[in-house]
């Protein structure tokens, strides 16, 4: 039996294996509330408790509303951060660069973040790109910058890979023009001097002369690039007083091919193969006791499996404050019934079957639970959209934190396990003294 | 639904510790009969009509209505017994604030059989009609001491019981007021050939009674409404 029960649900979509695991966790709530209000209509009693002690209820539903918002926003997000992670590296297929850390090289090629590496030189991208497998290999030269927007020095080629066609303008043809990042705000036309090094501590005067022409403006992708300005590498190797990459007949070429004699050197080559095994092969390949080759999306996996770590812990974290808030809310419950202890004694005595009152107690407090959890959904939505903005304004790395699967399972195990719990306070209500609430 | 018969005999309520609050050796009240129940505050007037209605769950003995002892009945039977046959007047109302007149009038209807809502709520807009309330939709949490007694006693009438019990039913409202609601209760009561048990101080409410009984110290003694 419990294979067929296996079987049926692996042969579900994925939609409806979440559909069904929604509906099998919010069964107990359904089945429960069935059976206490069945054959009663106490929803009129149970609106008036409500508006009755409406200001203590709200107090309530905030309480609940920020614990469930907590799981949601916490969720919602880590998954946003990741997913907006690996949509922002999912341009890069092969990183090779000089041996050490693959974290520090995915940091400083994919996400731009200023770091000191070591350089491959000439012979090096010469073997790259001379690879059969091997359709783009661009190098790249960072280190400079321009009003906090880093300059990066690569090739046409690579920027036609990162954001396809040109959202403005045109692609750099020379040395002394640039492609701006979707995100720059500095307008297709303007022309300025790049600064070298990055932040406070840049120097503006030290490329003195090094004016530069926006040509073009990049489509939108949703990384750090969006806030970077791409120039020629050779004009970023000119700059510094290096070669420019060809040799001197040759001095106006702009990109592929470079003459290994004339490279001055590169901290990182993005390699991109049309093929997926090929990209296994040149990691294979540049693997070395000279190169170290990776794929960002595995360095990333590994990122994301230690982030999962830490997720596990947030989420335990979260359930746990879930279960103090229901806790305290559940007291809460029974405190409040007390409020209204003469009431329910009132329909006692006038003859309410002990179920009817069980049945007020248990809807109240059920609104209460759900309207919380519907809340906390909104509120956890909307948390987690405010604080991807603020994540992408920050990291320019595109997150977009919404509401799924999930969210929905936590929010509905949620409800059902406080729609049972609120049995509790429901019975303790039946157990008061009738006449010592009437007199109260 | 006519009045119904009361037999009591043996009966004591205990309190907390085991003492005796209230102890009846007899009490008989025919059906539609009226009675009034006085004596000192505490004596355990409030106590014994609590024990008839069948809240008191220390009560022994018997407390027979037409063939139903409320002792020997089990806790939900007398609920049932007071949802057919039981309406009850509390002196500071207990109405539900924020419902209709009609909402509270008809309360019964939220927990009755459904055959029986309609009835129910016909019968609880037809008794506030009868008691001058025109405004039957409007929340009594804007009514005055005497509307919302009015209401009450509506509320009382709602399921057509067999009993009315009233606990100072009048002690809420002023003179004037307390004198129209006696005349209601009482012609109410007597239209529909209901028991009616009311505790009382008020010497108007129990003038209008056909019997009195006088509860000391939890022993009770039969009184004329003169005495």
């Amino acid at each position: 039996m419990p294979e067929i029960l296996l079987d049926g649900w692996q042969g579900l979509s994925p939609t409806a294996q979440d559909i069904l695991a929604l509906l099998l966790l919010l069964a107990p709530a359904i089945l429960v509330g069935f059976a206490v209000t069945f054959g009663y209509r106490p929803f009129l009693l149970v609106r008036s408790l409500l508006w009755r002690y409406r200001w203590t209820n709200l107090v309530f539903v905030a309480l609940i509303a920020v614990s469930v918002g907590l799981g949601v926003g916490l969720t919602a997000q880590e998954r946003g951060l990741r997913q907006g992670t690996a949509r922002a590296a999912e341009k890069f297929d092969l990183i090779v660069s000089a041996p050490g850390s693959e974290i520090t090289m995915l940091f400083a090629s994919v996400y731009l973040q200023p770091s000191d590496v070591p350089l491959l030189d000439g012979a090096t991208y010469d073997a790259i790109v001379s690879n059969e497998n091997v359709s783009l290999a661009a190098p790249i030269a960072y280190g400079d910058s321009f009003e906090g927007y880093p300059v990066v020095g690569t090739t046409p080629g690579f920027i036609a890979h990162l954001s396809g066609d040109l959202a403005q303008g045109e692609m750099f043809s020379r040395t002394g023009q640039a492609v701006a990042g979707s995100a720059v705000a500095v307008e297709v036309g303007a022309s300025f001097t790049p600064a070298h090094g990055m932040g406070d501590g840049a120097e503006h005067d030290a490329h003195a002369g090094a004016e530069t022409v926006i040509v073009g403006r990049m489509a939108p992708t949703g990384s750090p690039w969006d806030k970077a300005i791409l120039v020629p590498v050779e004009a970023v190797w000119e700059v510094h007083g290096l070669a420019n990459g060809h040799a001197p007949e040759r001095a106006e070429q702009i990109g592929p091919p470079f003459d290994p004699d004339y490279f001055p050197g590169t901290p990182a080559v993005m390699v991109h193969a049309d093929a997926l095994w090929a990209n296994y092969a040149l990691k294979s390949d540049f693997t070395t006791d000279r190169t170290m080759a990776f794929f960002p999306g595995a360095v990333l996996s590994r990122l994301h499996a230690l982030m999962g770590d830490v997720r596990q812990i947030m989420s335990l974290m979260a359930v746990v404050t879930q279960v103090l808030v229901t806790a305290g809310v559940l007291t809460g419950l029974v405190v409040l019934t007390r409020l209204f202890s003469r009431r329910l004694a009132l329909l006692r005595a006038l003859g309410a079957p002990r179920r009817f009152v069980f049945a007020v107690v248990w809807c109240y407090a059920a609104t209460l639970i759900a309207g919380g959890a519907v809340l906390g959904l909104g509120a956890g939505f909307a948390a987690a959209g405010l604080i991807s903005r603020e994540i992408s304004r920050r990291t320019d790395i595109l997150v977009s934190a919404g509401l799924a699967w999930p969210e929905f399972h936590l929010i509905a195990g949620f409800v059902s396990l406080t729609l049972l719990l609120a049995l509790v306070p429901a019975f303790l209500a039946l157990n008061r003294p009738v006449i010592a609430d009437l007199r109260n | 639904m006519r009045g119904l018969p009361l037999e009591v005999s043996n009966l004591s309520v205990t309190g907390a510790e085991g003492r005796v609050l209230v102890r009846a050796e007899s009490l008989s009240i025919a059906p539609g009969q009226s009675i009034g129940i006085r004596g000192p505050s505490g004596a355990g007037k409030s106590t014994l009509l609590y024990a008839l209605a069948g809240l008191q769950p220390t009560a022994r003995g018997v407390i027979r209505w037409g063939d139903a002892d409320l002792v020997a009945l089990g806790e939900s039977e007398r609920a049932r017994f007071r949802r057919d046959h039981v309406g009850m007047v509390f002196q500071d109302f207990l109405l539900f604030e924020e419902l209709t007149a009609q909402g509270n009038a008809a309360l019964a209807a939220a927990f009755g059989a459904r055959g029986d809502v309609g009835s129910i709520r016909s019968r609880a807009g037809a008794v506030l009609q009868r008691l001058r309330i025109g405004d039957t939709a409007r929340t009594v949490d804007s009514f005055s001491g005497g509307e919302r007694q009015r209401v009450a006693i509506a509320r009382a009438l709602a399921n057509d019981p067999a009993i009315i019990l009233a606990d100072e039913p009048t002690a809420s409202l002023d003179r004037d007021t307390a004198d129209r609601m006696i005349d209601d209760l009482v012609d109410l009561a007597r239209t529909g050939g209901k028991t009616l048990i009311a505790v009382s101080h008020d010497r108007n409410l129990l003038d209008r009674m056909d019997r009195l009984v006088e509860v000391i110290d939890g022993r009770l003694r039969e009184g004329a409404p003169d005495a």
